[in-house]
């Protein structure tokens, strides 16, 4: 029953140091993760997506329950499980070839190892040219990308992404979607792929990446339902199809009504 | 509307960083006219050569200096600055690294530091002649006591500001924890800490001359006390216009060097623009 990643009965409760008041960001979420699956997690905004993945990242420790890799306990963060974060995180004293080096370096590589491995991976996601700037001299689509590089460039078995297309406009999106599904291997062997868990709040983005769409409910986070999308790959034919429609149609029937009092909520 | 207002209300034009630093210069070279010229107009008005000189007379006792004990008064000056400011940047460095690593060192040298930093270096003259006499002592130590508290207010800021995130990422890149210090909480924190050292050369700037003047046996603020006793009016001001000139100098380079190490931050970028 192992798969690559293995929540079990998660529970997160924030209890503020200052108030002492507790937010129950997660309740009762189990999950898993094939080695070569691609699932993506959709819901309202504060329904508790960015700490589930900070919890399979190991960046925190749940409540109650508890996530295996391979079928070992987290217990911190790891190589092994890259991390694409909502705003990227890139080091901004860091240039693009900087940041994509980070992982090498950390992990001991020698100077010119580093180097090349950088390099292969700017040049796949199609920053050759830019190594030498700062971040803050990206545009939001380059950042993205350099924080693909930076991922990719360590080369580890799974993926775990926070809303990392949420910022770029929608036609950036569309082609940064499609180079994401190159990337992990759409057209090509099954056996290549990484287990990718993919956080969005892009219901139709989610369906068209995804081989499985878990959608959380709020306050507190929990599963609703999880919708195994039966397309084809490779995708791409597939984005504006009826079929895709029709998952997107039952998806935001499922969330209609909570993200309708999310956005009350936030209003208020 | 008259002309005049349109031309006010127009937008300032484009410049490019030549156009930038020339209007900077042409500002700084107005600004000083205007002061020479009140200046002038002043120290007829008063005729006292005593008490107010001219600027063209407090310039020629300037380029006298220049040929007599200014250059060593610098020196002595330097001297204690240096040696000062290096004490006072290495230890406020080194209480700011153990109090935001250990806990309960924090909880013991912040509030004793919290305590001693509204105390103005000044007031500690006093033990410093008894501790020193009249010596290079009493500035050193006034430098290194004044200079001690921005960097290390600074830098404690600048380490406790260190977003989580971007350890996160160092964390999940597989690096060590003596690397997320080195590779990241030092280059996150130095905007601040470099900000810090600034402040504090600059305080240390004033302590140094209010040592010299009463505990010193040399330096420009002892020349300043020197030339005060002869009544010579025209030296004291021109030791003044040193100690600001050098002092501007001083600052000018810190915040070159500033825009120039973190030329990585957008906020670098604009300091620059200015
Ligand atoms: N560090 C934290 N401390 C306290 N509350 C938090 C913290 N992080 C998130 N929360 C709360 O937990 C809930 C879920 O947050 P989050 O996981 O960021 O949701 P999402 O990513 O889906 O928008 C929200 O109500 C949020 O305010
Ligand atoms: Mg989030």
């Amino acid at each position: 029953m192992t798969g690559k990643i293995d929540a079990q009965s998660l529970s997160k409760t924030y209890v503020s140091a200052r108030s002492g008041e507790r937010v129950e960001a997660l309740q009762n979420v189990s999950f898993s993760v094939a080695p070569h699956e691609f699932v993506s997690i959709v819901g309202p905004s504060g329904c508790g997506k960015s700490t589930l993945l900070a919890l399979v990242a190991g960046f925190v420790a749940p409540t109650s329950g508890r996530v295996l890799a391979d079928g070992a306990p987290i217990t911190g963060p790891d190589p092994r499980r890259g991390v694409m974060f909502q705003d990227y995180a890139l080091f901004p004293w860091r240039t693009v070839l900087g940041n994509v080096e980070f992982g090498p370096l950390a992990r001991g590589a020698t100077r010119e190892a580093m180097r090349a491995t950088a390099h292969r991976y700017i040049e796949l996601v199609g920053l050759e040219g830019f190594e030498h700037r700062y971040p803050h001299e990206l545009s939001g689509g380059m950042r993205q990308r350099c924080a693909l590089a930076r991922l990719l460039a360590n080369e580890p078995e799974v993926w775990l992404m926070d809303e990392p297309l949420a910022a770029v406009d929608l036609q950036t999106r569309n082609i940064l979607q499609d180079e994401l599904l190159r990337l992990w291997g759409d057209g090509g062997d099954p056996g290549q792929r990484r287990a990718v868990l993919f956080v969005t709040h892009g219901i139709d983005e989610a369906v068209y990446l995804s081989d499985r769409v878990i959608v959380l409910g709020r306050r507190p986070g929990r599963i609703k339902e999880t919708v195994t999308i039966d397309l084809p790959r490779p995708r791409k034919a597939l984005r504006n199809s009826a079929e895709a429609g029709r998952y997107n149609e039952y998806i935001w029937n499922l969330i209609r009504d909570e993200a309708a009092r999310a956005i009350v909520e936030e209003s208020a | 509307m008259s002309d005049a207002a349109q031309v006010v209300l127009a937008p300032p034009p484009r410049a490019g960083v030549a156009g930038r630093r020339l209007t900077r210069v042409l500002e700084i070279v107005v600004a000083l006219a205007v002061v020479v010229g009140l200046w002038q107009v002043t120290s007829i008005t008063i005729n006292n050569s005593t008490l107010l000189p001219s600027p063209a007379r407090v310039f020629h006792a300037w380029l006298d200096l220049l040929h007599a004990d200014l250059r060593q008064d610098v020196l002595a000056s330097l001297a204690h600055l240096g040696i000062g400011y290096a004490l006072g940047i290495a230890t406020g460095l080194a209480l700011a690294a153990i109090s935001t690593r250990f806990a309960l060192l924090e909880s013991i040298v912040d509030p004793l530091i919290e305590l001693l930093r509204p105390i103005s270096a000044i007031a500690w003259i006093p033990i410093a002649i008894l501790m020193f006499g009249i010596s290079a002592g009493v500035p050193v130590f006034l430098i290194f006591y004044a200079s001690l508290f921005p960097i290390f207010v600074n830098t404690v800021a600048g380490v406790k500001q260190v977003d989580a995130k971007l350890v996160h990422a160092a964390q999940m890149l597989g690096a060590s924890r003596r690397m997320i210090l080195t590779h990241v909480v030092m280059p996150a924190a130095l905007p601040y800490v470099l900000a810090g050292a600034r402040l504090s050369l600059g305080v240390a700037w004033m302590a140094m001359v209010a040592a010299e003047l009463t505990g010193s046996d040399a330096g420009l603020g002892w020349r300043l006390f020197w030339y005060q006793e002869f009544f010579a009016m025209d030296k004291v001001m021109a030791v003044i216009l040193t100690i600001g000139v050098l002092g501007y100098c001083f600052d000018t380079l810190l915040r070159a060097l500033q825009a120039r190490i973190t030329r990585w931050s957008p906020d670098s970028v604009v300091d620059e623009a200015r």
